[in-house]
Order: structure tokens, then sequence, then C-alpha cells
């Protein structure tokens, strides 16, 4: 399975990319904002599922996901977004975007396995 | 509300620490303004505005800094090199974007800034105009660090209830 982790903080790519590494997933892309998750994803076809932050300069994962939904290879693509960004009317937002799983910054291991795990199989 | 905020922002960072740093921190009591440091450190700083405006940061000696982002990343202090700026941002990120998110009821969605990270030696903060600053303490393996909540509203000053500067 191909995975994009779309944050510009490589701190939390790098903590992603070693959480998807322990699960066995080692086909790990990376872009550091919306903008060029989608060209990454132009030049791959596409990928199992987008792990995106939300705060990105250049592109933020909320128009990063819009632009996504608004293509026909990639409307039905799974997305993860990890974000700080949890009060009521952020959620709301982020899933009229098209998010399909939220995962709220801090967050532990285990949960973050578990919501990846959770992801995968829907 | 500033025994509110600094309650919301103590608890957010001990979370952060446990969830992403997998080590705890020590709470010790507020203080009005970071103590002069002394040798090499780091401030990452964020800045938010809404119906409250103003800055978190999180300041840390060279140290301390590298023992958080060697947490973080799975790596030896030692070898934490070009991964701090970006780890210290991070760190300050989740601080303020938790700060934001469960202050959201009290005090409406404030709008936050992308974190800025500075590192050097004998780092001092001034801040130009009215403001109130209050320093949160924290025990990390031995080593104190800190996280500052700057208001720059004039009518939500938390120091204009006291009367006595707090050292820290």
């Amino acid at each position: 399975m191909r995975f994009l982790v779309v944050d510009d903080s490589s701190t939390m790519r790098r903590i992603i990319i070693n959480t998807l590494n322990k699960l066995g997933h080692q086909d790990v892309l990376e872009a550091g904002n919306g903008r060029e998750g989608i060209e990454r994803l132009s030049n791959v076809g596409s990928v199992d599922l987008i792990i995106t932050d939300w705060n990105m300069p250049e592109m933020s994962g909320i128009d990063f996901i819009r632009t996504l939904r608004a293509m026909d290879n990639h409307k039905n693509l799974p997305v993860l977004m990890v974000t700080t960004n949890a009060a009521k009317d952020d959620i709301v937002q982020a899933m009229e975007a098209g998010v399909n799983h939220y995962i709220v910054k801090p967050f532990t291991p285990d949960t973050f396995k578990d919501k990846i795990q959770a992801a995968m199989t829907k | 509300m500033e025994a509110q905020m600094l309650a919301v922002l103590t608890r957010v960072t001990k979370e952060v620490f446990e969830t992403m740093v997998f080590a705890p921190v020590e709470a010790l009591p507020p203080c009005d303004t970071l103590p002069p440091a002394s040798g090499p450190g780091v401030i990452g700083t964020i800045s938010f505005a809404g119906s409250s405006s103003g800055v978190v940061s999180f300041a840390a000696s060279l140290e301390s800094a590298r023992e958080i982002a060697g947490g973080m990343l799975g790596m030896s202090p030692a070898e934490v090199q070009d991964e701090l700026p970006d780890a210290v941002g991070e760190i300050t990120n989740m601080i303020a974007g938790s700060f934001r998110t469960q202050m959201a009821d009290e005090a409406g969605a404030w709008t936050i800034s992308t974190p800025n990270v500075t590192i050097g030696s004998d780092l001092s903060v001034r801040h130009v105009g009215a403001v109130a600053r209050t320093v949160c303490p924290f025990v990390f393996r031995g080593h104190r660090i800190f996280v500052e909540l700057v208001l720059t509203d004039p009518t939500r000053l938390p120091h204009a209830e006291r009367q006595e500067a707090r050292a820290c």
C-alpha cells in the first residue's frame, strides 16, 4: 500500500512515517504543502491513503482536499487529517471539505495506529 | 480569565510532552517574566488573534531542546542537529494549537500563526507596548523549560487583578 504524507513540519512527517513503518508500511511519499501534494499525486497516479496537516503555507490542507475532491480520479481517495484544529467549527469545516478521518494532535502512538487501521479498512 | 487560561496552558503542555515527547513535565507555580537566559537556548513563538490576541512561546536551553526533539523523533539528543528548529516549532505549534482548541468554547476561535523559532545565546524577549506576560515554568528531566502567555489586548490584561510581580 502507498501513502502520501502532507505536512510542512518535517518533524510531523517523520513521526507519521516512523509509525507507518512500524505498522509494516514502507511505501510512503512526502509533500510539504497541498500544492506539492497535488504534484506528487500527478507524478505517481494515486495512493491508498492521504494523511494531511491543516495549516500549511502555499496551499492549506483544507484547500488541498477541496482540490482533490474536484478531480475525477481523486474524489474518493481516503483522507486522514492530523491537526491541532479541534474546535467544533474546525471539524465541521474539515468534514464538509471531504475529510474522511480526523485525529487531533497531540496523540498517542496507539491512537494514531488505530486511526490508520480504521482508515485502511473502510 | 487568567486562571483559566493558565490552567489550560499547563494542561495542554503536559499532554503534549506525555504523548509526543514520551516524557512527563512537572508544572511549577506561574511567574511574570522569563528569567534571564545564560548560554545557548531556543525560543518558539506563535501569535494568535481573535477575541483575545497575543503570543504563546516555548523556551528551553539548547540541551533540553535536543532532548525534547530526540524524544519526538526517536533519536538520541546528540543526533539531533538540523531537525532541532522544526521540532521546536512543532512543539510550540501543538501547545498553542491545543490551547486555542481548548479555549474555543470560552473565547471563540482564534486565528494562529505558523511558528517562528529563534536559536542563539543569552536570549531575551521584549514586547513593545502594553502587554501582560505570564510564564508557566516546568521541570523536564531536571531542567527548567518555560511556556509563556503574552496578552496584547489591554482589556484582558490578567495582571490588572494583581498588585505584586511574581518572580520566576
